[in-house]
């Protein structure tokens, strides 16, 4: 018996052992990039090159210098543009998520179930087959390379997970509390604002968090919509260095790490509601 | 009971308004819009010639389209082995009494998730370099220059080189979405299946497998909505190249439609990525039903 026990004991802790292992080797590859790119933004492009994964020897921060003062990068102006853009996006694609998901959820009117079904079909349909057709319908009417044109299909792709989320949501709170408030002579649109907008925080938290992330780190639509460089969104920015700084890795990972930033920032003093959030989105949608 | 909440039809249509002009403006229009210059010959400038179904005939007929079509189903398997594959084994090892660091796991595995796919196309372009990437370094560290080359100027390793991001960049994501699904199951059943005497594998694959199978389906789902649309990392490592050998339909739209200003087939082949994309998301769901149901009965 006892000789049984030590050889469980054995293989448990051969078997813990591997098993961390593993797990921990991929948390690593996850993580070793981002650290890569760290350590290797304070060296000289020439140390960089002579030896490009040891820990920088004089560490400098000439590229971030020289990055963020060279007006021709347009680093600052992009990270604005991106952070209005996503701002933006994001508080109307909660607000409208909001009204609409209320709206089909629990008024009756003509064309309630022909407007889920416009929206279940925006979930549908491929985005990326409108890459084309949104630039010539925004060229033909003059919408494209304007401050507000990412706006539009942001909000627009954003919209249906939202309205569904929302939805789904208001069925889950009893319909009495309106009725409740109906009699107290509370119109539409004050129970609306000042008793569902508070119920329904949680989803909308859960929307906006999905959302930040998808409308900061869009590429595509922002490569065919957006022609001028002082418009241009963070993630065509850093098409941009590639090509400026081409043999230039710390010069390009210092950019990266500048734009991906707010995201890390976030990331790491959120991750537990990010993730929850995201998972949420996710199966639900 | 619902009348209590009937505002008037000018409160509900001034609601409305501004969402759905937005939505039909860049979602409706747009498709719209490129059904019918499908059948123009129209480069972009001001002349525009119908010519019937002759974008789509070429269109058939053209060998760079499928190709792409066959790369995108390519992408699509390779994540579905390779994202969900790999993150429910890693499930089923977080889940072992043995492992320790947990929550550190999940929050360094799903980070790459949230980083842009420009950035993380960027970053594996420095990986592949042939002169300062990673992966040359540590073939000279262990000896095989011989095996020292331009990794992305493969033909034949191209596509395998372009998953890997793409998959590397999921597998957390997947594993999070897994693990919140088999948290939801009730722990009486492992261990009443431990008591019975089945081992790890067994309880994966008849205990857990059948439990957790609508959000394995959630996940495929999302994997194959997901690869059809691939253009952001294509865009950023390779453009479509060496050639067209890592070229997917989105890029080779955005080519046809921009670099060659041919927009009447460029629109032409819009209309087939719709098509094509909603079959093989509509298939593939109609296959996956079919499947399960089959198990069950």
């Amino acid at each position: 018996m006892e000789k049984n026990l030590m050889v469980q004991k054995v293989r448990n802790g051969v078997l813990g052992v591997i098993l961390n292992g593993i797990l921990i080797i991929f948390s690593l590859t996850c993580i070793f990039p981002l650290v890569w790119m760290f350590y290797s933004s304070f060296k000289e492009k020439r140390a960089f090159n002579a030896d490009i994964m040891g820990l920088p020897s004089e560490p400098t921060l000439v590229n971030y210098i020289r990055i963020l003062t060279n007006s021709d990068y347009h680093l600052a102006e992009s990270m604005w543009n991106s952070v209005r853009t996503t701002a933006l996006s994001v508080f109307f694609i909660v607000l409208f998520g909001f009204i609409v998901g209320y709206i089909l959820a629990r008024v009756r009117f003509r064309g309630n179930r022909l407007l889920y079904m416009m929206f279940l079909m925006g979930m549908l349909i491929p985005i990326h087959s409108l890459l084309v057709p949104i630039y010539v319908v925004f060229n033909n009417t003059g919408m494209s390379n304007k401050w507000f044109t990412l706006l539009l299909p942001y909000v627009s792709f954003g919209l249906p997970l939202s309205i569904f989320l929302v939805e789904g949501y208001v069925k889950s709170i009893p319909i009495a509390l309106e009725e409740a408030a109906a009699i107290d002579g509370s119109s539409f649109s004050r129970t609306l604002w000042t008793i569902i907008l508070p119920m329904c925080k949680p989803i909308l938290v859960t929307v906006a968090i999905i959302q930040v992330f998808g409308n900061w780190n869009e590429f595509s639509f922002a490569l065919v919509l957006i022609k001028d460089v002082a418009l241009q969104t963070v993630p065509l920015a850093l098409t941009q260095f590639k090509g400026q700084f081409a043999s230039d890795y710390p010069k390009q990972m210092a950019a990266m790490l500048i734009t991906m930033s707010p995201i890390i920032v976030l990331y790491f003093a959120f991750s537990k509601e990010i993730i929850k959030g995201m998972v949420a989105g996710a199966v639900k949608g | 009971m619902l009348k209590t909440i009937k505002p008037k039809g000018h409160v509900i249509f001034l609601y409305l308004l501004a969402p759905v002009a937005i939505f039909v403006f860049t979602v409706f229009i747009p498709l719209l819009t490129a059904f019918r210059y499908s059948f123009y010959e129209w480069k972009g400038g001001p002349q525009k010639t119908f010519i019937g179904l002759d974008n789509y005939l070429n269109l058939i007929e053209d060998s760079v389209f499928w190709q792409s079509f066959g790369h995108n189903i390519y992408l699509v398997i390779a994540c579905i082995i390779g994202q969900i594959g790999i993150a429910f084994v890693l499930v089923l090892m977080i889940n072992s009494k043995l492992v320790k660091f947990k929550t550190m796991h999940r929050t360094f595995g799903f980070f790459p998730s949230t980083i842009s796919a420009v950035c993380i196309g960027l970053i594996w372009n420095m990986i592949y370099h042939y002169q300062y990437g990673i992966i040359n370094w540590f073939l000279k560290l262990i000896g095989r220059e011989d095996l020292v080359k331009v990794w992305l100027n493969e033909s034949s390793l191209v596509m395998l080189l372009v998953s890997i991001p793409l998959i590397w960049q999921y597998i957390g994501y997947y594993m999070v979405i897994i693990i919140s699904a088999i948290s939801s199951i009730d722990t009486e059943i492992f261990e009443s299946a431990e008591i019975d005497g089945a081992n790890g594998i067994q309880r994966a694959i008849y205990i857990v497998l059948p439990l957790i199978k609508n959000t394995l389906l959630v996940c495929l789902t999302l994997c194959i909505a997901g690869n059809m649309k691939a253009f952001d990392n294509i865009y950023v490592m390779t453009h479509g190249g060496p050639g067209t050998d890592s070229m997917v339909m989105a890029m080779y739209g955005y080519q046809i439609s921009f670099s060659q200003s041919n927009m009447g087939y460029g629109s032409c082949i819009s209309i087939a990525i719709f098509v094509l994309s909603l079959l093989v998301i509509g298939g593939s769901q109609g296959i996956l039903k079919f499947l399960t149901k089959e198990k069950e009965a």
